[in-house]
């Protein structure tokens, strides 16, 4: 039996409410206008999913023209462009403000027990502003596109490259206000709206999670704004700082570029470790084993993650005292990921374990994060990574982070919250078989490309020698099992939208303050403010929760 | 020599400090291993003893030990500090060179790479160095960022324009290498690679000599034409000939498309290698590539070279506008770049990537064919 | 407590609290974290400026000076003046709204306002001079000069640091409106008492010479980032001109009071923060030159 048989009845807390932030208003304008953290969540939704197609497609064309050691499906020109858009479109546009922007906008204000955030239309202007962005990055794409790669090194994005570096730029700098305004208004909320009772500790792992991300956000994304300026300008007028036939120091862009995007790593999966503390806790039907370790060390992590950039550096130039200083704060940075990796892994230990959709993607995040994880340290040591930087072992280690960390997350956030969000539960069957094929679609994908890059294939290469032919064929076999698992959510998603059957306020009967309000929620989060009397990850007598009677709905029959 | 029949896994160890990296590598493969496997176990295992067997029951009430954070801080930090320290190791040995370096002077640009011993003899796309011998590369760009990375050495530099950077290796055995490029520099960027010669050291003596295996220029033509550049693909007659027939063309008027005609003297020849859209024999299609970028001016000379020779009578006229055969320590490639001396490496004005110019070969003469 | 819909009827709301809050005080606490944390942001965002000054500081320190030198402390010390009392007036506004004096409050917003605005003028001032004397670092934006026929740009012959300071030897002949300068006296005063850095030591010379145009590029650095940066700072002013508007209009409905002053000491925070940024880039920037020509290395 599971989750999904345990809703199909009448009566007890079942059903959709029939006043919910969906349908109060209905108006185009209700929507656009919105102050509600829920429906700019579900608009920031439908935005990062487009983006993620585009990108997704990018990265198709990549795998097919990968196919052949020649470059003859794209014209190599052709190609910069793709993969330098899939890395734009990716990071900018999906990975960044994925979870916190669709769950982490949404579930904030109802974790901690609040009717919204703080500043409303300040998360509204943030919509706006990726919005623009976003349209703006399109616009530049269709005019002609950008083939600098998504790191504009210097001086070739500044001074050689023929392409629309600067539309591009710009929206890449405005985007960072959007994420921004979301870091603050996040920072604000969780230190002042959090309902009587809910002190810090007893807070959701998600909640640090965003909190420490919001840190990220706020501090690191400046820096790379004033970078990205001083590029459009300096290629708009031939003066700057990055060109050296005008005094400049392309090292310095290398320097300032870094300080935010290797922090910007952290945006992307700090969040996603949020939810993966939310999953295997809630799944396991037990506290998360060292609830304060895991707070601390989202922290430190974001924290630390500020001290590292220059390992990005060590072939570069850069003086090879400072690559030390790098690499050693590098190692150090990786010991809180792997503390949570074990704290994970014994929150399993004599825990009430369910496999549904959601937990199967947590479980695929502690297997592929613990390889990206790994992989990374191979990166850090300087004398490996002088082999290794810039071939496709950096690209198989990005993505098993990034995709086999974030997105797995997302996608299992997604699931998780679903009900939560639009009162409708999915197909349980087509969520665990996509969830597996996207687990063993993305390792056949990427695996590969660690042996690659240890060869010595070099990454950005259209045409590259032959012998490396057979493990860029397994690696798009891969991609396109991959990409079947990941377009299968978006039919049985949208699907249960329509022919979904009604969740009820707590599918999974479990602790959280979000499961204590309707699915979807009214439009203030709760009929009456809470007042939280209960710790973090109570499933014992202390939850409240009435499990004889859901045990008894559970085993009844189906009565329609 | 890589062998290209089964799924490589490994390049060849062809430098000295190749085994302290792979050494490094294989010590983080066992430690992922060491650490992936019982966390894998573990997670199987207590999936399946504790799976959820009655609906809604909780968990037990653990929540945390303080015995067990601190073990598994303290002990992935330990490890975290021995992979530091193992790497550093390595990189220092990667950067510094020992002293009895025998310098190599290298320019990138887009698209290719300049190399330049100390004895004069340049190279494009191709360095040949003795075995056994400790070689470092100081090296610059004449336009933007690119890396003269070496992986079958375990080693790569970034070239920065403005400054220069360096690389070291000792090569352990003859043979083979790539070379690429691995900084992302525009349109070229995944072409922009070619060969590292390892020779023996009598081998490398021959070659720096100017005679790499003995031939005199018709030869190397020969070997040019037939293998090296693939020129008898289109040109060697049979069923597949595209191209026009070069036996007995030098000397003769040759009818173009479009009317006009030509003397198929040496600068013909050498017109049709580096630029043969702009004279179309009449008959044929203009589908032969350009070789500009790809061929030393040595090279050019030998082909001029080689055609004469296939027609009959004509090969002792030297009217090559380029300079003599190469000599050991000359300049044999002229050019707008520096003086042979090995310290001017002022880079001449970059080529700033037009759009379908694969970027230029300063070895063309100029046109007022000052020589 | 109202449990249907979202009407303002039911609840009581007291002026000014927004509908996610439960009282002024969350309130108050939500808008000051969220404008000390845009701060934060702020700060890094000029940073990256900053460090970009540091960075190119520290290579070519004689360059700097010398621009540095152009720069008129006068204009600029003024500027200073005028923006630490800006920041005077603009306490006693949010001090005259904590009292709920209503014309006081508006008489300052308005001095606050004609200090900022004076503040603006200066700088247009100071960049017309620029624009006079060929030092806006982008080619073509600068004044351009026929000169009269036979007039030479620079005296032939004369090596760069026998070139006096701009204009005063010959006149401004600029027919492109480029970048000029011809003066590299301080390097070559660096290099004869042995304080040139590293890169200076090559990045001033071509052929073991000191080449004025490789000392002028360096120069164009520096106005670079002073335009770069001052402008970002106008900006900023700017805004907070576009601030104090809406803020003088807000008082003299009569907005403000003892309980209810928040959006004033707000937008007191955002003045104070475009104040102090202003004294960092004084300094860095107007009185650099004074530093290495008055014997500082």
């Amino acid at each position: 039996m599971n989750a999904q048989d345990a809703v199909l009845e009448t009566g007890y807390n079942s059903g959709i409410p029939p006043v919910n932030y969906l349908n109060i208003k209905t108006t185009l304008a209700s929507w656009l206008l919105t102050k509600d953290h829920k429906r700019i969540a579900i608009m920031y939704l439908i935005s990062v999913s487009v983006f993620f197609m585009i990108g997704g497609l990018f990265a198709a064309t990549i795998r097919l023209e990968l196919l052949t050691p020649a470059s003859d499906l794209l014209e190599t020109g052709t190609y910069n462009k793709v993969f330098t858009e899939h890395g734009i479109m990716m990071i900018f546009f999906f990975l960044i403000p994925s979870i916190p922007a669709v769950l982490g906008n949404f579930l904030i204000p109802i974790m901690i027990g609040a009717k919204d955030l703080a500043l409303p239309r300040i998360n509204l202007l943030s919509l706006y502003i990726y919005w623009t962005a976003g349209a703006l990055a399109l616009y530049g794409l269709m005019v002609g596109g950008v083939d600098t790669g998504w790191t504009f090194y210097t001086p070739y994005s500044t001074t050689f490259s023929n392409t629309y570096v600067m539309i591009v730029g710009l929206a890449i700098f405005i985007n960072g206000f959007s994420s921004i305004l979301t870091g603050l208004n996040f920072i604000v909320t969780i230190h002042t709206m959090r309902a009587p009772g809910m002190t810090w500790f007893r807070l959701p792992l998600f909640v640090w999670a965003h909190y420490a991300v919001s840190l990220v956000m706020i501090l690191g994304t400046p820096v790379v704004a004033i970078t990205v300026l001083l590029v459009a300008i300096e290629r708009v007028s031939r003066v700057g700082i990055f060109d050296p036939s005008i005094g400049g120091d392309p090292i310095l862009f290398q320097h300032l570029f870094w300080f935010y995007s290797h922090p910007a790593v952290y945006i992307m999966v700090l969040p996603g470790m949020g939810v993966v503390s939310e999953l295997i806790s809630n799944f396991s039907r037990k506290k998360i084993f060292g609830y304060e370790f895991i707070a601390f060390s989202s922290i430190a992590i974001a924290v630390f993650g500020f001290l590292v950039w220059g390992h990005h550096l060590f072939v570069s130039g850069q003086s090879p005292y400072a690559g030390m200083v790098f690499s050693f704060l590098t190692m150090v940075v990786a010991v809180p990921s792997a503390i949570k990796m074990f704290n994970w892994t014994a929150t399993l230990y004599k825990g009430s374990v369910s496999f549904d959709t959601p937990m199967l993607y947590g479980l695929g995040f502690m297997g592929l994060f613990l390889i990206g994880g790994l992989t990374g340290l191979f990166l850090g040591s300087m004398g490996l990574d002088v082999h290794l930087t810039d071939t496709y072992f950096v690209v198989a280690h990005f993505h098993y982070v990034m995709v086999g960390g974030q997105v797995i997350a997302y996608l299992g956030g997604i699931h998780y919250w679903w009900p939560k969000m639009t009162g409708r539960m999915y197909s349980e069957f087509w969520g665990k078989i996509s969830a597996m094929l996207v687990f063993v679609g993305f390792n056949l994908t990427f695996f590969p490309q660690f042996l690659l890059g240890y060869m010595g294939m070099p990454r950005r290469y259209a045409a590259y020698p032959p012998e490396f032919q057979v493990l860029n064929i397994f690696s798009t076999a891969g991609a396109s099992v991959l990409g079947i698992g990941m377009l299968m959510p978006v039919i049985y998603l949208l699907h249960s939208l329509k022919f979904g059957k009604p969740a009820g306020d707590n599918p999974w009967m479990l602790p959280g303050l979000e499961w204590r309000t309707t699915s979807p929620p009214p439009l203030e989060n709760f009929a009456t403010p809470p007042v939280v009397t209960w710790e973090a990850y109570e499933f014992g007598e202390g939850s409240g929760l009435d499990l004889e009677e859901a045990r008894r709905r559970a085993a009844a029959p189906a009565t329609l | 020599m890589q062998t290209t029949n089964w799924v490589p896994l490994f390049p060849e160890q062809a430098s000295t400090f190749a085994w302290q990296v792979d050494a490094l590598y294989f010590y983080l493969v066992a430690v992922s291993i060491a650490f992936s496997i019982p966390i894998v176990l573990a997670i199987f295992v207590f999936g399946m003893k504790y799976r959820e067997r009655e609906k809604y029951v909780s968990g037990a009430e653990i929540h945390g030990s303080m015995v067990l954070e601190t073990t598994w801080s303290i002990i992935p930090f330990i490890v975290s500090m021995t992979i530091f320290l193992g790497g550093a190791i390595v990189f220092f040995n990667q950067m510094t060179p020992p002293d009895d370096a025998m310098t190599v002077y290298v320019v990138g640009k887009q698209w290719m790479w300049k190399m330049q011993h100390e004895t004069g003899q340049r190279e494009i796309n191709e360095l040949h160095v003795p075995v056994n011998r400790t070689i470092k590369l100081t090296m610059t760009t004449e336009d933007v960022i690119h890396d003269f990375g070496l992986p079958e050495f375990r080693t790569k530099a970034d070239v920065v324009p403005g400054r220069y950077t360096y690389l070291w290796f000792n090569a352990t055995k003859p043979g083979k290498y790539h070379l690429f490029c691995q900084e992302y520099c525009g349109l070229n960027h995944s072409g922009m690679g070619g060969w590292v010669y390892v020779m023996e050291q009598r081998d490398y003596d021959n070659w720096l000599s100017g005679n790499a295996s003995g031939q005199t220029p018709v030869e190397m033509g020969k070997d040019l034409f037939e293998n090296k550049l693939g020129c008898a693909s289109c040109h060697a007659g049979g069923p597949q000939q595209r191209g026009a027939k070069l036996e007995g063309v030098y000397g003769t008027t040759v009818k173009l498309t479009g009317g006009g005609t030509v003397l198929a003297d040496d600068n013909y020849i050498r017109n049709s290698i580096l630029n043969p859209a702009s004279q179309v024999v009449e008959g044929y299609q203009p589908i032969m590539p350009t070789f500009k970028g790809q061929v030393t001016e040595e090279q050019l000379n030998a082909l001029v070279a080689y055609v004469k020779s296939l027609t009959p009578g004509a090969a002792t006229t030297s009217a090559a506008p380029a300079s003599a055969a190469p000599s050991a320590a000359s300049n044999t490639m002229g050019g707008n770049s520096a003086s042979g001396g090995a310290n001017s490496m002022t880079p001449p004005k970059a080529d700033r990537g037009k759009r379908d110019a694969p970027g230029s070969n300063p070895n063309t003469p100029s046109n007022s064919n000052t020589r | 407590m109202s449990t249907h819909g979202h009407s303002d009827k039911f609840v009581y709301h007291e002026p000014g609290l927004q509908h996610q809050f439960s009282d002024m005080e969350q309130q108050e606490e939500s808008v000051s974290i969220g404008m000390w944390m845009f701060l934060a942001q702020e700060i890094m965002f000029f940073g990256g400026l900053f460090t970009a000054y540091l960075v190119f500081r520290s290579k070519y320190p004689m360059a700097f000076a010398a621009g540095s030198n152009h720069l008129d402390a006068f204009w600029g010390g003024l500027n200073t003046i005028v923006l630490i009392v800006s920041s005077l007036t603009m306490a006693l506004t949010v001090y005259y709204a904590q009292k709920g004096n209503r014309n006081l409050q508006m008489l300052f917003i308005v001095l606050t306002m004609i200090f900022g605005a004076t503040f603006l003028g200066v700088k247009a001032i100071e960049y017309n001079d620029k624009f006079h004397h060929g030092l806006v670092p982008i080619a073509g934006l600068n004044k351009r000069e026929r000169g009269t026929a036979g007039a030479e740009q620079h005296p032939e012959g004369k090596p760069c640091w026998e070139v006096a300071e701009h204009g005063s030897e010959h006149e401004y002949v600029n027919p492109k409106g480029e970048f000029e300068w011809a003066d590299c006296s301080l390097a070559k005063m660096a290099q004869d008492e042995g304080y040139l850095t590293t890169a200076e030591k090559t990045g001033y010379f071509a052929n073991g010479e000191l080449d004025g145009n490789k000392f002028r590029d360096k120069v164009r650095i520096f106005y670079y980032l002073y335009f770069v940066m001052t402008g970002l700072h106008a900006l900023h002013m700017i805004i907070g001109l576009g601030l104090m508007a809406w803020l003088l209009w807000t008082a003299y409905r009569g907005y403000y009071n003892a309980d209810y002053y928040m959006p004033v000491e707000m937008s007191g925070l955002y003045w104070h923060f475009v104040d102090i940024v202003w004294i960092f880039l004084f300094p860095l920037l107007y009185l650099l030159g004074r530093h290495f020509t008055h014997g500082g290395h």
